[in-house]
């Protein structure tokens, strides 16, 4: 690809996706993938911070001395999570109440500080903004896909408690709880890697 | 040397400053909404609140919620207790008898889609409308949900030394006497309790202080669960002219609801008799 922008977000989505190439962040990851609306509202979180914390390495990156740059960037993360936090509970707590827990979780999220130490660090700005938003969205994408899996498996819904939930089986069907328990999220997580592997093989993708 | 230190001061200053300056815009939006929250949910609970007094007892809070004429509608309960993962804060909402009118999950972080149960209906349900006073004896007449036992044992738990907390300090009623069978007086009552399915009705017939026949009247339970219960409950109940009987069966929740139908009958004959109605039954 010619346009250094776009490869910088494609590449984030596909050749180094978070979740199925790089595999990183993964304890969030498996943590929150029970329900469709954690697994979105987690990306949608990550997607923001990584964005900023990516513009705001990169744009320091000259001034940062190389021996204290990963407590820099520790406290840069961590910063944008906690301003992110209070903004939610202050002005959308129902995503707030929703989110709850997971909000803190960001900041260590490793793909956060994987990327300001692999990219952010070295790269100007314009790239930077656009490796975070390409890797944000493919972690959101990895967190859509694993979440749905084990929600119609785990608790026989979709999207449940959102306005659009649906009940996919009938009023006798017992969920496999194992899908919704941290053990389930490793199997799913498994199989999902492999498939991804044979999908990107196939397609060649690298 | 210097440059790195300076440079981690720098950064460290200016996350703070930023931080302060977000936290002064934002807490006390977000002390004014749970003020808010919480005030709204006192005004579901008593439509008819004018104005709350609060009081604080070791571990817990309450609120006597009285009316425009200074009568009073009831109580709001806070208390926390520790759950699988962290705290579980909640409010728990009393009327004036000592009835249980609501239970409200402030704050929580159990395991979503399992712990998070204690949040919903499946859960709550089994408190509304019991009093202060009831025993909310585990596996009797409140179970925990199987597959987030730590969380919902936790709250029941919590719940009964709150309630009893409530009850020995705003609720100062004459303890429920128990059940004198040999001073009913003759005929056939009829009481029912939730089942399974739906209410499961019955008939007691007490001749000479004894409960001699107990029949089921209606019901909507599965035949087998029903007759499995059947099988147990009344036998143990005419024997032993008791209705502290063992209701672990297969069918727990039929049995308990065939317990709590008879008690219900038998109540009745009981405050009749006080009423010196009489024999005014369905026999």
């Amino acid at each position: 690809m010619d346009n250094p922008y776009l490869a910088d977000i494609t590449r984030g989505i596909f050749k180094e996706n978070p979740i199925f190439r790089l595999v990183l962040g993964m304890c969030p990851t498996l943590a929150i993938t029970v329900l469709i609306k954690n697994g979105l509202g987690m990306g949608l979180a990550v997607i923001a911070v990584l964005t900023c914390s990516n513009v705001v390495v990169s744009s320091l990156r000259r001034y940062i001395p190389e021996q204290v740059r990963i407590p820099c960037y520790i406290v840069i993360i961590a910063t944008f999570v906690t301003i992110i936090e209070m903004v939610l509970q202050a002005y959308v707590p129902a995503l707030y109440a929703a989110l709850g827990v997971f909000v803190p979780l960001i900041v260590v999220n490793c793909i956060i500080l994987g990327r300001a130490e692999a990219f952010a660090g070295k790269q100007p700005v314009l790239r930077s903004l656009c490796d975070g938003i390409g890797s944000g969205v493919g972690f959101t994408l990895g967190l859509l896909l694993l979440s749905v899996v084990r929600e119609i498996f785990g608790s026989g819904t979709f999207l449940a408690e959102t306005n659009y939930a649906v009940q996919l089986f009938g009023p006798n069907f017992e969920p496999m709880r194992i899908f919704a328990q941290p053990a389930g999220a490793f199997i799913v997580l498994g199989l999902l890697l492999a498939l991804t592997n044979i999908v990107f093989k196939r397609l060649q993708i690298d | 040397m210097v440059r790195l230190v300076l440079t981690l001061v720098a950064v460290t200053v200016v996350a703070a400053a930023l931080l302060a300056g977000v936290d002064l815009i934002t807490a006390p939006v977000i002390a004014e909404r749970q003020e808010e929250d919480y005030r709204s949910a006192l005004e579901e609970y008593f439509p008819a609140m004018a104005r709350y007094e609060s009081k604080e007892l070791e571990e817990d809070s309450f609120d006597l919620v009285y009316d425009k004429t200074g009568g009073l509608l009831g109580v709001m309960a806070s208390s926390a207790v520790q759950g699988y993962d962290d705290q579980i804060s909640y409010n728990l909402a009393l009327d004036r008898d000592g009835l249980i009118l609501g239970l409200r999950i402030v704050e929580h972080s159990e395991t979503q889609g399992v712990g998070d149960v204690i949040e919903k209906p499946e859960f709550q349900s089994q408190f509304l409308g019991r009093h202060c006073r009831d025993p909310l004896q585990l596996g009797e007449d409140v179970d925990t949900i199987s597959g987030a036992t730590i969380s919902t044992e936790a709250m029941i738990l919590s719940l009964r030394r709150l309630l009893s907390a409530a009850a020995e300090n705003f609720f100062d009623f004459a303890e429920e006497a128990p059940l004198d069978i040999a001073a009913l007086p003759d005929g056939v009552y009829r009481g029912s309790g939730e089942g399974f399915g739906g209410e499961i009705g019955v008939a007691v017939t007490v001749e000479g202080g004894k409960i001699i026949d107990l029949e089921i009247v209606e019901h909507n339970e599965k035949p087998t669960y029903l007759a499995e219960a059947v099988a147990l409950i009344p036998p143990q109940i005419i024997e032993g002219q008791t209705l502290d009987v063992d209701t672990k069966t297969g069918a727990t929740e039929s049995s308990a609801a065939i317990v709590s139908a008879v008690r219900e009958a038998l109540l009745k004959a009981l405050s009749e008799e006080e009423d010196s109605e009489g024999g005014e039954s369905d026999g």
